[in-house]
């Protein structure tokens, strides 16, 4: 790595053509506590010459977008333009009927204190590499700012902000760079005046998106597009859930010896439950919880079968107001037709804030409620009998970032395991302090070329180390199990990678889930011993 | 796309190294695939898995539940995981030539 610098020296730097702007190794990672203090970690994997030459790969050492080259220069000068159209466009009120002023109030007003840096924790795993320092990016998209947007009389505003290059170098490596940051928004909850760098990087990113064409798949293609079109994000159909679901409920009887069926398409239902549909596949105990809870006290609820009526998740949030509303959207009408009371959200970050808050306008007053207020207010109705030793087991709680720092949902899950889980211990720090799971903003679905990699080893290393650190007096040399609460489904497939990439179950009983099975375990009516260990 | 080489196979891949054309599998691609993911060698175990995959994506266009995987082929969690190191979606799928799984699994 001589032929390149190991992080950039100026904010000019990013215009300035070069095989690779930044370089993490292992040794500048901060390091993790015992036993994970020295592993033989698998090295970093190094993109190949071949993907270097193919794709945009000049930022770092990975890859998310992963742009094609453009062939030719009139290509790229076409790329530079819509760059720049898509800019000014950000910045007018009927492109941007989202987030057109505290864009404009974090363009105009930052002080550049760099108060908020370090509280981004790529940046401080990184060993505080300049690139991922989460004012580099807003200032670069500040200084285009006042060049191309509001440059002042004269030029002012544009000299008194310092000049940048824009150049197709600069554009290529701003795409990469606006995923390099998981919207967690810890910085902008730091900074005194309200500055949001989370939301600049959200703003590029749907640049790219709604005036370039140039998206990721998983969030794209593979994510709105296949949810709009076949249903769900994870690919299933109608018939493919209904299915899936059947086996949940058949599998939930069994081991609770409490009837569980879910009921499909009810009109009138007190709750539409709305899972993030990768529940469902991957975690299914989820949602057969969800189901036996609902039921055990009274609540009539439905699922919908409709096309997206059963996957909550709204990728839009992470890329594209455009996706995001015509996902929410779809949201609404289900809920019209079927004449519920209200939308419950099932275990997921991002679905609880997309219907919850940014598409707010869409609902037209149907009420939306999160799974954690819920779960709180049926844990302390008196209507289900609890035995919480059954939970005798060290649990702590990750606080997903849209949950919990966006929405300000704090309290209630909180409230459930300090009755329910005896050995309940709080990270530090936790809720609207906490650190993200290192994966937020649909990135803990992302692997492509050799991103897993970066994402655990960087992205998550924080993560990791308070979840080691939560459990710092238990034994984590011994696999006696100790159970991590991460009430959101994104949040969820990054620590399975964490945990799966670190060998942590093995080597320190390291098990995550949500907290409604935490619920069910401690239930009374429910037979002895429903969280296995094996199955988790 | 990429191209992936493995002996006499030459396989379309995507970026993540599924298979980009699941039609075009055998059991050849099987063992060039499995031996990007930490798989030894493909025992009867490993076929079952893959087999039971196959048989399932032939049917619904997706892979299955993995609890699903794991009561139907006899295997716990923990057994998928030894036989295929990267896990049953990382791992078996892509050995089982299915696409990458999509969205929040």
């Amino acid at each position: 790595m001589s032929s390149h610098r190991k992080q950039p020296k100026s904010l000019k730097d990013i215009s300035r053509p070069s095989e690779q702007l930044a370089h993490v190794d292992s040794l500048d990672l901060f390091p993790l506590p015992p036993p994970y203090d020295n592993p033989n970690d698998p090295p970093f994997k190094q993109l190949p010459q071949k993907t270097r030459d193919a794709f945009e790969a000049s930022l770092d050492d990975t890859l998310v977008v992963g742009l094609p080259k453009p062939k030719t220069k009139e290509e790229e000068e076409r790329l530079v333009q819509a760059f720049i159209s898509g800019l000014r466009k950000l910045f007018t009120s009927e492109n941007n009927w989202t987030f057109l002023q505290p864009l404009t109030l974090s363009m105009e007003h930052c002080a550049r204190c760099q108060s908020c840096i370090d509280d981004c924790p790529y940046y401080e795993m990184s060993g505080h590499n300049e690139l991922y320092r989460p004012t580099y990016r807003s200032e670069i998209f500040r200084r285009l700012y006042f060049k191309y947007v509001n440059p002042g009389v004269a030029g002012f505003n544009r000299m008194q902000n310092g000049d940048i290059e824009l150049n197709w170098t600069l554009i290529a490596r701003l795409l990469e760079l606006a995923y390099r940051c998981t919207l967690c928004r810890r910085c902008a909850q730091s900074c005194p005046i309200g500055v949001d760098n989370g939301l600049i990087t959200h703003e590029l990113r749907k640049l790219f998106s709604s005036e370039m064409g140039i998206t990721v798949k998983d969030l794209h293609e593979k994510g709105t597009v296949q949810q709009l079109k076949v249903g769900s994000s994870t690919g299933m159909s109608p018939i493919v859930v209904k299915d899936n679901i059947e086996f949940v409920d058949e599998d939930m009887t069994e081991r609770t010896g409490i009837k569980v069926q879910t009921r499909w398409d009810v009109e009138g239902a007190e709750v539409l439950l709305l899972h993030n549909a990768g529940e469902i596949l991957a975690w299914p105990d989820n949602p057969g919880c969800f189901a036996l809870i609902l039921d055990a006290a009274g609540i009539s609820w439905t699922m919908s079968s409709d096309l997206v009526g059963y996957d909550g998740v709204n990728y839009g949030l992470f890329y594209d107001d455009v996706q995001l509303a015509r996902i929410a959207y779809r949201h609404m009408e289900i809920a019209k037709k079927l004449k519920v009371k209200k939308i419950v959200m099932g275990e997921c970050g991002h679905e609880s804030k997309a219907l919850g808050v940014i598409a707010d306008r869409v609902f037209q007053g149907i009420p939306r409620e999160t799974a954690m207020t819920l779960m709180a207010d049926i844990v302390f109705s008196g209507k289900i009998k609890f035995d919480p030793s059954r939970n005798d087991f060290p649990v702590t709680l990750h606080d997903p970032c849209n949950l919990v720092r966006a929405m300000g949902v704090v309290e209630p899950q909180r409230k459930v395991l300090r009755y329910l889980a005896p050995r309940f211990r709080e990270m530090t720090p936790h809720g609207v302090r906490n650190y993200c799971c290192g994966g937020g903003s649909g990135m803990a679905i992302m692997s492509q070329h050799n991103f897993m990699d970066w994402r655990l080893q960087v992205g998550g290393r924080k993560k990791f180390k308070q979840i080691l650190d939560a459990f710092a007096d238990e034994d984590l040399n011994s696999n006696s199990p100790k159970y991590l609460c991460a009430p959101c489904s994104n949040c969820k497939g990054q620590i399975r990678d964490l945990f799966d990439y670190y060998g942590a179950k093995a080597k320190s009983g390291l098990h995550y889930g949500g907290l409604v099975e935490l619920i069910v375990n401690a239930m009374v009516d429910v037979k002895e011993g429903f969280i296995n260990w094996d199955l988790m | 796309m990429a191209t992936f080489e493995h002996g006499s196979v030459k396989i379309e891949v995507d970026e993540d190294g599924f298979m980009a054309e699941p039609e075009n599998w055998n059991q050849d691609v099987a063992l060039a695939l499995a031996s990007t993911e930490g798989v030894g060698a493909m025992t009867e175990s490993h076929w079952k898995v893959a087999n039971y995959l196959r048989d399932y994506y032939k049917q619904f266009g997706i892979a299955p539940m993995i609890r699903k995987l794991c009561k139907e082929t006899g295997f716990s969690l923990k057994e998928i995981y030894d036989l295929y190191p990267s896990g049953p979606a990382k791992g078996a799928c892509k050995v089982a030539g299915l696409p990458k799984p999509t969205g929040c699994v």
